[in-house]
């Protein structure tokens, strides 16, 4: 990426006069200076100086300064310290170099720590699955034009999935500080502008103290629920150059906002219908925002023997949980009467059947007497461009509140309800419940029988095979292919850390750099992190695979080769046979193959621990066991599986 | 859920049970050309290359073994339920849908977990 010219003129405003004096006086010399050209020489004799060569002789020369003694860098970092950012992932960009050199400098590269980055894609994404585990951000920063693009999509991600990442970029403002050529085509007057729709604030500060106001409340703003993204734009000279206002400058308090509780009347209405109902359903989908929320949701579900759908978009309740019904989420949605959507982003796709056929239609599954009540802070705040909020699905009532926050309440005013009788009616439903959940289980576990020993290696044995080497381990799955469910079927997720939800936006690229940042933040943990990546989703910034050797951080990669972006196989092999057509040639712009890639090769090449392609699950068990053991010294690996394509 | 689409789905279900298709409905077909033709029209892409099943835009039933009978099994193809895709006689004809039918049939079906170790947590 260009750098700045170092030899190029950094004229201050307090300069500016100045220079405009030499300019003008040389302005006024041109005439004088043809004539001494064209003299001739015999007029070449020394003249009496006059005062100015006098002063100029006699007189130590002027020169701007070369060094300085504080920098806007060195505060800035000041402000990163008091909001306790750990990390500063950042592919390194002269519009920041100001403040890069004071992160390692004067904040001795420590809160915040730089992360190599070799795309700005992989630094956010990164943040994005680091702050679903450490909950918590940490801060990317980039060249305000042409990183900020490279950034955009994992921006959207963020944003789309509710996750605080706080994102700089560097920029030079004035146009008249702007050094010929990359410096005027890597700025902009409103670099924002295309990270506006899916960001929840930015700014662009025009002082030492404007930046510490803007940076404490874009965190505030991050972490406020419906979390999300903020972007930054940091103007170079006000990184760069000597703090003329430290007397003045103050770094302001942070006070982040208590999640709101849902209104008190509603939540006792709220509770009435519950306990009243005869098949009530709870659904949720990015519920759990700390530790304690899977524990909160367990109580409400216990409380009231009910079904739990968990749309897992985030570690919301226990996978194995008898109340746990995720599974059977058709027929219990079907026959509920009451349904309550917790932080649900999406509601009406899972109450609608939708067909995709030439004429696109849909149904609801819902009874027609079902009452729907949505509990979240979803509704708190919407935008409009970009469609992530679905469609409008009627309800009963909507409630405005943290779902978390709000339901200690919820279950306190549940137990108020439940006297003796009903207590003993909501138990037998448990036990239904209950029985339907070891059905499902033991279904799951038939159905990874099916095609045990085959090759390519199908989807349900790779995930018993996995299950089997980490069961006993404290380990974090932190990302997964598309439509692979045998996790969440097989496996005993029983802690808040044991998943952490998608892309948000479905943006191909995620599960790499995302499943990285998650790993760094359980690293100061000692938990075994892994990942199911699909291939296609690693061919997009593989390079990830070099900021994890090179910072460290122990990651189990497990790549689901189905070699394609197999969704897309299908979607052209809908299309073909809706033609008539036949299928054979849909693999055309589809599939990852001639040349297969090698991904054990890959990340060796990155400095990786690799093996593979493995095709015979017999292999695959130890396999596991080295890698595994790799990890567990702290280094990433990366395990590559040829499997069928789900 | 459509009406078809229940039917596959209730097939797939059974499946594991041991019911058995109706062997007097079933035309002759051969497995291995079933295969092949199973493996090249794209069925495995969502019911997985051993029949296991998988996902498209929803659920794929596994088909290893389908207690499903051939006619239902011809009219799912044909006409189907859910978003699966259609497939009409010029794209393939009765006797690859024959064939198909008897390579899901030759398939090993499921094991019983209890007797793989790993499955057994």
């Amino acid at each position: 990426m260009p750098k700045r010219r170092n030899d190029s003129p950094t004229l201050g405003r307090r300069n500016f006069l100045k220079g405009a004096g030499l300019v003008g006086a040389a302005a006024l010399t041109p005439a004088a200076a043809q004539a001494q050209a064209v003299a001739p020489k015999a007029n070449l004799k020394a003249a009496v100086p006059g005062p100015a060569q006098l002063a100029a002789d006699t007189h130590a020369p002027t020169r701007e300064s070369v060094t300085q003694s504080s920098s806007g860098g060195d505060f800035m970092v000041d402000v990163f310290k008091s909001l306790d950012i750990d990390y500063l992932a950042m592919n390194c960009a002269s519009s920041f170099r100001g403040l890069h050199e004071a992160v390692i400098n004067h904040g001795k590269n420590k809160k915040p720590e730089i992360l190599t980055c070799p795309h700005e894609e992989i630094a956010v994404h990164m943040g994005q699955g680091y702050a679903k585990i450490a909950g918590k951000p940490l801060a990317m920063i980039c060249h305000g034009v042409v990183g900020l693009q490279h950034a955009t999509m994992a921006m959207y991600n963020a944003w789309c999935d509710r996750v605080p990442v706080i994102v700089f970029g560097g920029n030079i403002v004035e146009a008249d500080k702007r050094a010929p050529g990359a410096e005027w085509v890597h700025s902009a007057i409103d670099p924002g502008a295309i990270v506006r729709d899916f960001v929840k604030w930015d700014d662009q500060p025009t002082s030492l103290q404007h930046f510490a106001e803007s940076f404490v409340r874009a965190y505030k703003i991050a972490v406020t629920p419906p979390m999300g993204p903020v972007f930054i734009s940091l103007d170079a000279e006000l990184q760069e150059n000597p703090i003329r206002d430290a007397e003045t400058l103050r770094i302001p308090k942070l006070a982040t906002v208590i999640p709101p509780q849902a209104d008190s009347g509603s939540i006792a209405e709220l509770a009435r219908m519950l306990v009243a109902a005869e098949n009530p359903v709870i659904i949720c989908d990015r519920l759990a925002r700390t530790p304690a929320g899977m524990t909160r949701l367990i109580e409400l579900a216990e409380t009231l023997q009910c079904a739990v759908v968990d749309n897992a978009g985030r570690m919301n309740f226990p996978s194995r949980h008898p109340l746990n019904q995720s599974f059977r989420r058709g027929q219990l949605i079907g026959q509920a009467d009451v349904i309550l959507a917790i932080e649900m982003n999406e509601l009406w796709g899972s109450l609608n059947a939708f067909s995709d056929r030439i004429v696109r239609t849909n149904r609801p599954i819902t009874k027609k007497d079902a009452k729907i009540v949505t509990l979240g802070t979803r509704d708190l705040y919407q935008k409009s461009n970009y469609q992530d909020f679905g469609r409008y699905q009627e309800v009963d009532h909507a409630i405005a509140g943290d779902g978390e926050a709000s339901l200690p309440a919820l279950t306190e005013a549940v137990k108020r309800l439940v006297d003796a009788g009903r207590k003993s009616a909501l138990e037998a439903r448990g036990k239904r419940f209950a029985a339907a959940r070891l059905a499902m289980i033991e279904q799951a576990k038939s159905d990874a029988t099916l095609g045990w020993d085959s090759s390519p290696i199908t989807t349900g044995r790779l995930c018993a095979e996995v299950w089997a080497q980490i069961k006993d381990e404290d380990w974090s799955l932190v990302g997964n292919g598309i439509r692979i469910t045998w996790p969440h079927r097989l496996w005993k997720f029983d802690k808040p850390y044991q998943w952490n939800g998608g892309s948000g936006g479905a943006g191909v690229g995620y599960n790499t750099p995302a499943s990285l940042g998650a790993a760094l933040a359980n690293k100061q943990h000692g938990r075994l992190t892994l990942n199911f990546n699909g291939d296609g989703d690693m061919m997009f910034v593989p390079s990830t695979l070099w900021t994890a050797a090179h910072h460290r951080i122990p990651m189990l990669y497990i790549v689901h080769n189905n070699r394609a972006y197999h969704q897309e196989v299908m979607y052209l092999q809908a299309m073909a046979n809706r033609r008539g057509r036949g299928i054979d040639d849909v693999k055309i712009g589809t599939t990852i193959t001639d040349p297969n890639v090698d991904y054990a090769t890959v990340a060796r090449g990155f400095g990786v621990y690799g093996e593979g392609p493995i095709t015979d699950p017999k292999d695959l068990g130890p396999a596991l066991k080295r890698a595994i053991a790799v990890v567990k010294r702290g280094e990433p690996a990366l395990i590559d599986v040829v499997t069928d394509p789900r | 859920m459509t009406r078809v689409a229940l039917l596959f789905a209730a097939a797939a279900l059974t499946a594991g049970f041991g019911i058995p298709a109706r062997a007097q409905d079933t035309p002759p077909g051969d497995a291995a050309a079933g295969k092949r033709i199973y493996l090249t029209t794209g069925c495995h892409y969502c019911h997985g290359s051993a029949g296991q099943g998988g996902a498209y835009n929803s659920v794929a039933p596994s088909l290893a073994k389908t207690a499903m009978p051939f006619v239902g099994f011809k009219f799912q193809l044909r006409t189907p339920g859910g978003d699966m895709p259609a497939y009409v006689e010029a794209v393939m004809p009765d006797q690859q849908v024959a064939d198909i039918y008897a390579f899901l049939q030759a398939l090993p079906g499921r094991r019983e977990a209890k007797d793989i170790p790993i499955l057994n947590d």
